[in-house]
């Protein structure tokens, strides 16, 4: 750094070359420090959605900043009180503690009278409620099969519409490189769209034409499987419609693949099909990845479409959490459990592969 | 008929199979899209309270004028759009706030994947558990947010979400920290098309960090600005889920945005033609600006 050649370069002097590199560590520092404060600022939520998950409704107004040590069930609680504010399961309990199912329990009466009335040693029910308070959350949320049908369907939605559009895609992509550059401009124009339409724009009239066409189908308008199986298949269609960005990723992808390789390989022989499958897909990994990239947390966390096209027996993640959420909306211990367990599979995708959603959060940033 | 005779058989075979290829994805995208457009249309001029409405009656240009002759109307959708405004105005600044002065740093001390693993962290979250940690963090009483803040002695009063003002700033803020990874990816891939020579130049030149910034960086990132615009524009009209996760749909009316009120009109409270009409006269305006934007964009890409 000190020898500067003779010409070329303007000269500093020594002193001014001391501040130069003075400040410039200084300016390291401070991005240091701003980018500190900011992974603080963004892992922040993370962090206490974990910890509120396990922080009961009673304890929410004190700051909790790791898993607290929680009371235990005192015996004076009136039953009610516990099924209203933290979703006791009373079958659950009177299963559990020897009481007859059919026998109806006063929401005023107290889990000491149980105890005397049923002759229960005090000892069982404390060994019952012995962590409520902590795990109030989870054990509301895991229960039943509810929470892991919907995460089933909502994984099972997400595969169906990743392999649909990427399938999609790479044909829309495949026609159009080989169409005049007029054409081409033109149904990307139609794609472009896409990114100007709000979806609140066109939801009603969307919701309308999909009812209008599924009514057609018999079994549509009777509870059960046909009907579940048919609207599980429409949120795939609305998914797998394709983007701006998909058309553009693989149309500009396709393009830049030398023409010669088709002709060649179609001197060969090979149909479309063949050329497709065993020579375009392996030469298509790195948009593959990045549509992947980008579509699947726009997919996976999807709301609107679920909320109003699948019935709530029928429903994905985020709909059934929130359907959870009009149902116990005093226990927010249920709810945190609940967007926790939601966010938790994508995040860990997302470190596993972290690489590859960089690269594809720049690939996309690129075209828009 | 003379365009087809320039074409071979061979060469009219291969456009169709390549439109064949097009077509499946085509007719999905325009049928989702677009058709709903123009099935709309019709509607706009009906009563049509719901979307098994038995009886449908024409009623003109009413739906059209509600707006500003219905005073139940105005009652809905006046502060809606006034709350929809001040999210979109709070909400574009988060995007340079979080988005442009993110890149900028990275630009400057050079690319650091670590980070940017961290800053694009929230954008794998859904816009439900965004609501939901608006509620979590800045709920009055319990918000795990206020208690810290208050501890620390850096307020004196909680802040209340479910205020005006908390709704207000509260919600643009954590949308700003979800979408600030994909704001930076816009404005860092604008960054670095900077060819490093007029940099090199301007420095060489003697220009400080902000006249470099106005002559040299902005500029050349004038694409980035305006995908940025664009996306953030639609994006803040269309916020939805993050709304119902802050309780819009039923307990909360300040989380009421002009979104929840179209929805609320087809779904809840049977005013399914009268909120189509109020969607298409909010929206549509938007959708000519966006489709300038883009031509905007183009034009200066070429």
């Amino acid at each position: 750094m000190t020898n500067w050649p003779k010409f070329g370069k303007p000269q500093f002097s020594n002193a001014h070359q001391i501040t130069l590199r003075k400040r410039k560590q200084a300016l390291r520092l401070f991005a240091l420090l701003v980018m500190l404060l900011y992974t603080v600022f963004t892992l922040f939520p993370f962090y206490t959605l974990f910890v509120r998950s396990f922080v009961s409704t009673k304890d929410a107004a004190e700051l909790h900043l790791w898993i607290p040590k929680a009371d235990e069930v005192r015996l004076e609680q009136e039953v009610g009180n516990l099924s209203v504010f933290y979703n006791l399961d009373l079958t659950d309990m009177k299963k559990a503690l020897g009481i007859p199912t059919t026998d109806f329990l006063m929401s005023r009466t107290t889990l000491r009278e149980i105890a005397e009335e049923y002759n229960i040693p005090e000892e069982d029910i404390e060994e019952y409620f012995a962590d409520f308070y902590t795990f109030n959350g989870w054990l509301t949320l895991l229960k039943g099969p509810e929470f892991w049908n919907a995460l089933l369907r909502t994984l099972v939605i997400t595969a169906l519409s990743l392999v649909g559009i990427i399938t999609l895609s790479i044909f829309t992509g495949y026609g159009l490189a080989g169409l005049k550059r007029k054409d081409q401009m033109f149904i990307y124009n139609i794609y472009l769209l896409q990114m100007v339409i709000p979806s609140m724009l066109i939801l009603l009239p969307q919701y309308l034409l999909i009812q209008w066409i599924m009514r057609l189908i018999p079994g549509y308008d009777t509870q059960g499987p046909a009907r579940w199986v048919l609207q599980l298949i429409g949120l795939v269609l609305i998914n797998i419609k394709g983007t701006a960005l998909s058309t553009m990723i693989f149309t500009s992808a396709i393009g830049a693949i030398p023409k010669d390789l088709e002709d060649s390989a179609m001197i060969d022989g090979t149909t479309h099909w063949q050329y497709l499958r065993h020579i375009l897909l392996p030469l298509l990994k790195v948009p593959i990845v990045s549509l992947v990239v980008i579509q699947l947390p726009l997919i996976y966390n999807q709301f609107l479409e679920p909320y109003v096209y699948l019935d709530p027996g029928n429903t994905t993640l985020l709909p059934f959490i929130q359907s959870t959420v009009g149902q116990f909306s005093t226990n927010f211990q249920v709810i945190y459990a609940a967007i926790f367990a939601s966010v938790v599979p994508l995040v860990l995708i997302y470190f596993m592969f972290r690489r590859f959603f960089v690269e594809g959060a720049l690939a996309g940033a690129v075209k828009g | 008929m003379k365009k087809c005779k320039r074409l071979s058989k061979c060469q009219k075979r291969l456009v169709l199979t390549q439109y064949g290829f097009i077509l499946p994805q085509l007719i999905l995208f325009v049928g989702l899209t677009i058709v709903p457009f123009f099935v709309a249309i019709p509607i706009l001029f009906t009563d049509m309270s719901r979307f098994n409405d038995p009886q449908i009656n024409p009623v003109g240009f009413r739906n059209f004028t509600a707006l500003f002759t219905d005073p139940s109307v105005q009652r809905d959708y006046l502060p809606a759009l006034q709350r929809t405004v001040v999210f979109v105005v709070l909400n574009y600044s988060t995007v340079y706030i979080f988005g442009l002065s993110l890149a900028l740093l990275m630009y400057e001390v050079g690319f650091r994947g670590g980070f940017f693993t961290i800053v694009y962290l929230p954008l794998m979250v859904s816009g439900l558990a965004v609501g939901y940690m608006a509620v979590m963090l800045f709920a009055k009483a319990t918000g795990t947010a206020n208690l810290l803040l208050l501890q620390l002695g850096l307020i004196r009063k909680a802040f209340d979400i479910y205020s005006p003002q908390g709704t207000a700033f509260i919600l643009p803020l954590l949308v700003g920290w979800r979408y600030a990874g994909y704001n930076m990816a816009i404005f860092l891939s604008g960054l670095l098309s900077i060819s490093e020579e007029t940099i090199e130049a301007a420095v060489v030149d003697g220009a400080n960090y902000l006249q470099r910034l106005w002559r040299i960086y902005f500029p050349q990132m004038i694409p980035s600005f305006i995908i940025a615009t664009t996306m953030c524009l639609i994006g803040s009209f269309a916020v939805f889920d993050e709304l119902v996760a802050m309780g819009a749909l039923y307990v909360n009316p300040e989380a009421k945005l002009l979104s929840i009120l179209f929805f609320t009109y087809g779904f809840q409270v049977e005013r399914l033609a009268l909120g189509m009409t109020l969607a298409v006269e909010t929206f549509l305006p938007l959708v000519v600006l966006g489709i300038a934007l883009q031509r905007l964009q183009r034009h200066l890409q070429y």
